[in-house]
């Protein structure tokens, strides 16, 4: 298992992308860590190292890139049945993907956080602390890591459909598409679902609302009575969701002719 | 003792699609074994449903006593294989790709051996993005080869290989059967079957037509051909009718040799006949006539058997 995990680890490291991406990345967070150090009226620093300058949404488009290729480039390029007649069952083959994607989310999340700790460090080492409160009992820096561990859960409610679709339709276009249309899409029917709620409480508990979890904890008091929901209520619901979107996946892929 | 590969009554179909009918063979040890058919005839279908790459209506496949199904087939690490066209990662050398793919113990020591038989060190730390079609052939065979596994399954292995990288192959492959590597192998390259197989499975429209050996099978459609080249073909030609003896319709005069006094005969005709003889050729039973042979007889079988039935 373990060597099927480190040999998608191998395959993502060769990719040229993987070094790009991760270039830009750092170069978006630098960016930003300038501007708020230069306009801190319109990019408040405390703000902009919470949401770590800016970098999770990026993490997420790559993410969705990074789930839908993993598994469509093996029909792409045909490598799909050399992983698979080996002696390593279908089971193994999907969950050490997963399980290289959570490591490569891990990475994102960990690298970026890394980046902003060292600007904040370079550039606000007296203009800023992170250790003041910001309500709720948290200090900025706690704020910042509980947020990331929410977008990291909720990212994942999104991967785990990504990887249903890139295995139904082995191509990453419709795989990204639904993946960055789910990304957007909570934002866009927050208004439609809040009336929906209001009027069935029942409503709440649709997987779009999970996406909200991240919001939820950046903007406290705001998303809690519009969706009725708390935190630990998201929480559960996003690792609900988790596990049907990859159990039907996992059925799907053991099931499918090569 | 089990044999390595033993597929039982297996039944395949794509839908609606019945594409496997009943398919049942043995591989004998270290044998070669060749795979021959028409196109669409399920050579493919067959070897991937062994390798579980699809799930399969009924039946039985074993591999070294063990079932594989395309959820779970642990004795597949006996097997390597290399189907319709090698899977190639443009990001990743062929080195890399080997290192990928091996297993087992001396990974090392048989990446190296396989690189130097297959004859690849000029290419394979480049990244395959730039491999011509006969290099990534020669990676697809090296991955299938790398485990210097108990059965290698190998189709259309030559495809795209020049004459020097066809012969270094059939080189390999009888080399590893010699040491106790069974193979099976589908080709259409006939010509390069018949130096290779021992057995034959002969698979048509989904079923097993015929499971022989090659020598059976040459010995049985033999039927021999003496090609002349004289000084006046025309005579020749005229001659032979005269005298009632089978002639091919080929613009080179050849005989249809029934039995051992035939060329005798023929010889002492022409002679007699006035006419020099310049050159005298047996053309030895071929793979692809004897083939040829074996279907049309099959389907003319099947059909009278449908025509019954009805
Ligand atoms: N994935 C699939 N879905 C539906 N039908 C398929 C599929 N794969 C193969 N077939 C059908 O199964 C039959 C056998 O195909 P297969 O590829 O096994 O033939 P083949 O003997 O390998 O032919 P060739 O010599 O051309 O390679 C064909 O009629 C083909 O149309
Ligand atoms: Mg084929």
């Amino acid at each position: 298992m373990w060597t099927l995990v480190r040999q998608e680890s191998f395959k993502l490291t060769r990719r040229v992308s993987t070094w790009v991406s991760t270039a830009f990345l750092v170069g978006i967070e630098i960016v930003f860590a300038f501007l708020s150090r230069v306009y801190p009226q319109t990019f408040v620093p405390a703000n902009m190292f919470e949401s770590l300058y800016f970098s999770r949404p990026i993490i997420n488009f790559y993410m969705i890139a990074a789930t839908a290729t993993i598994i469509t480039m093996e029909f792409q390029y045909g490598t799909m049945k050399q992983v698979l007649y080996r002696r390593y069952s279908r089971g193994q083959v999907l969950v050490s993907k997963w399980l290289a994607i959570f490591f490569y989310t891990f990475y994102w999340y960990v690298m970026s956080t890394g980046i902003a700790l060292l600007m904040k460090a370079l550039l606000f080492r007296h203009t800023l602390s992170i250790h003041q409160g910001a309500g709720d009992g948290m200090s900025i820096f706690t704020r910042g890591l509980a947020i990331s561990a929410a977008s990291f859960v909720s990212l994942w409610l999104l991967l785990s459909v990504v990887f249903l679709l890139a295995n139904l339709f082995r191509n990453s276009a419709a795989a990204v598409s639904v993946g960055i249309i789910g990304y957007f899409a909570s934002n866009i029917v927050t208004q439609l679902l809040t009336i929906l709620i209001q009027k069935w409480d029942w409503a709440k508990w649709n997987p779009v609302t999970m996406t909200l979890y991240p919001s939820m904890l950046s903007h406290p008091g705001y998303y809690q009575p519009l969706l009725r929901m708390q935190g630990w209520q998201m929480l559960l619901g996003n690792v609900i969701y988790i596990a049907i979107f990859l159990g039907i996946g996992y059925y799907v892929f053991n099931k499918r002719n090569v | 003792m089990s044999s390595i590969l033993s597929v039982q009554n297996l039944n395949k179909s794509f839908g609606n699609k019945h594409v496997l009918h009943d398919v049942s063979f043995d591989l004998k040890p270290g044998h070669i074994v060749g795979l021959v058919g028409p196109n669409g005839a399920g050579k493919s279908t067959l070897m991937k449903t062994m390798l579980g790459l699809f799930n399969y209506d009924s039946g039985s496949i074993k591999i070294a006593g063990e079932t594989v199904t395309p959820q779970k087939h642990e004795s597949l690490s006996k097997v390597g294989a290399l189907i319709e066209y090698p899977g190639i990662y443009p990001f990743l050398t062929g080195w890399d790709h080997l290192q990928l793919f091996a297993d087992g113990d001396h990974q090392l020591i048989h990446i190296q051996k396989i690189i130097s038989q297959l004859n690849m060190d000029s290419f394979i730390k480049r990244k395959a993005k730039g491999y011509s079609l006969g290099m990534k052939q020669k990676l697809g065979i090296a991955l299938a080869l790398v485990n210097f596994p108990e059965l290698v399954i190998l189709d259309e292995p030559m495809n795209g290989l020049d004459p020097e990288a066809t012969k270094e192959l059939r080189d390999l492959i009888i080399s590893e059967s010699q040491h106790g590597t069974t193979f099976l192998i589908s080709s259409h390259i006939l010509s390069e079957l018949q130096r290779l197989a021992q057995d034959l499975l002969i698979i048509d429209e989904g079923r097993i037509v015929q499971q022989t050996t090659m020598h059976e099978l040459l010995a049985s459609q033999g039927k021999q051909t003496i090609m002349l080249m004289t000084s006046d073909d025309k005579k020749a030609r005229q001659l032979l009718k005269k005298a009632r003896f089978k002639t091919t319709p080929d613009p080179r005069v050849e005989v249809v040799a029934t039995d051992d006094n035939t060329m005798p005969e023929v010889l002492r005709l022409l002679v007699e006949g006035g006419v020099d003889i310049l050159d005298v050729t047996r053309l030895e039973g071929n793979l692809e006539s004897s083939l040829l042979e074996v279907l049309k007889q099959s389907r003319i079988q099947k059909r009278l058997a449908e025509e019954e039935a009805e």
